[in-house]
């Protein structure tokens, strides 16, 4: 959690759990959150307040919870997320994100919005000063697995097209503003391949037949994670972050150098 | 001598997830959309629309407010035939002006319909594929993946 006092886990068990570190008793001890999830967790956010927590789950939702806890001494304050004080577990909002599975889940960098990128190929956005209005794009590229707000008016959402992309946050809605993979020009590479190496590649690639599929992109197979890795000290955005994949590979973005060749990309 | 098991294996085969109480279900949402008068009433316009050489306003038309979340089959079947029967009025060349004119809503819908037809008509696969063609190019990928993932089904 935002504070490191305590740590939040989702899981297949159709709960959450809200664990910390009992010194009078000398144990670890859990908080369980059950109702209304009726699925697998997949992904688990902290409100920056330290006492709320967001959730995406298998049954197409994403959820906001209270997870202040007495016992630890929270005094949590109102909010747009929570209008008036409530206990444990309280559900604070429920978002339908049609038919997909929500891969990932963030707060912006304030609290105040929410963003989630879920299995029908769908990233949304909602702002607490309106919960009723969550802004989706439907993309046309397959889905995201994960998330990182940028800034507090952008993100970056990568997944199964292998390619980071950033997407812009204004009142009216969110868009999308480009692919941050500008791949330079691949060197040949293709005829004198020994076997060892085309194996490698089939194998980093995911695929059992020599298809002879190059990807122009710099993960080769599904972006799983995406974190950021260091910020602007006077700004808080995101300056640098990095992707992991089921390549294998664990790639960092240098954002600053890539605005640039993106043509003067603001976050 | 063989070694015969004297204990039963059938346990292999049960089926532990029918017996979860806890087990997902859809939500059974009234989703608001067309009941059985809103699509003949659409199938008339449609029709009308089409002998009037309109085929792009036939589309949009028949696309609209499919009946998803409709418990009557035969509802949906009436709709799908009103879908086809524009997709057959069109001429190969015509489809691509079509489909520009089309939103991200009416996308996902089409492809949702094409794909109903490549299981339910696979004898017109040939033209349907020419409109699948043509509207991946503009809905992706995603279009697809959210067919796909559709509980519903149109």
């Amino acid at each position: 959690s935002p504070l490191e006092d305590r740590f939040a886990v989702g899981s297949g068990a159709r709960l959450l759990s809200i664990c910390y570190f009992d010194p009078e008793h000398n144990w670890w001890v859990s908080k369980h959150i059950k109702k209304p999830i009726r699925s697998t967790i997949l992904c688990v956010d902290w409100h920056p307040s330290n006492h709320l927590v967001a959730i995406g789950s298998c049954d197409f939702k994403c959820r906001v919870f209270c997870s202040a806890l007495k016992e630890l001494g929270d005094k949590p304050q109102t909010s747009n997320w929570m209008p008036k004080l409530n206990k444990f577990g309280t559900l604070l909002a429920e978002f339908d994100t049609n038919n997909g599975w929500v891969h990932g889940v963030q707060f912006s960098p304030s609290g105040n919005q929410l963003a989630w990128v879920a299995h029908d190929s769908s990233v949304n956005v909602v702002n607490s000063a309106n919960l009723t209005k969550v802004h989706t794009v439907l993309t046309s590229n397959l889905p995201y697995s994960c998330l990182l707000w940028m800034s507090e008016s952008s993100f970056a959402a990568a997944g199964f097209n292998y390619c980071p992309d950033l997407y812009t946050v204004t009142a009216d809605g969110v868009t999308f503003t480009a692919k941050m993979d500008v791949k330079k020009e691949k060197s040949g590479g293709g005829a004198a391949m020994s076997a060892m190496a085309r194996f490698q590649k089939l194998d980093v690639q995911g695929q059992s037949e020599t298809g002879g599929t190059t990807v122009d992109t710099t993960h080769e197979n599904c972006i799983t994670e995406i974190r950021a890795l260091s910020r602007n000290p006077a700004t808080g955005a995101v300056s640098k972050f990095s992707t992991s994949g089921k390549d294998g590979r664990l790639v960092i973005w240098n954002f600053d150098a890539l605005s640039s060749s993106l043509g003067g990309l603001k976050i | 001598e063989a070694v015969v098991s004297t204990q039963s294996t059938g346990f292999r085969t049960v089926d532990v997830d029918a017996y979860d109480e806890d087990n997902y279900e859809d939500d059974a949402r009234d989703t608001g959309d067309s009941g059985a008068a809103e699509v003949t009433e659409r199938a008339n316009q449609v029709r009308g629309l089409l002998n009037q050489l309109k085929t792009k306003e036939a589309l949009k038309m028949a696309l609209k407010n499919p009946p998803v979340g409709n418990k009557d089959a035969s509802v949906k079947e009436q709709n799908y035939e009103t879908v086809v029967s524009v997709l057959k009025s069109f001429k190969a060349a015509d489809i691509d002006a079509a489909v520009a004119d089309l939103d991200m809503v009416e996308i996902d819908i089409l492809m949702k319909y094409l794909y109903k037809g490549f299981t339910c008509s696979p004898d017109k696969a040939a033209s349907l594929l020419q409109w699948h063609e043509k509207v991946v190019a503009k809905g992706g990928l995603g279009s697809i993946v959210r067919v796909m993932v559709d509980r519903k089904g149109i």
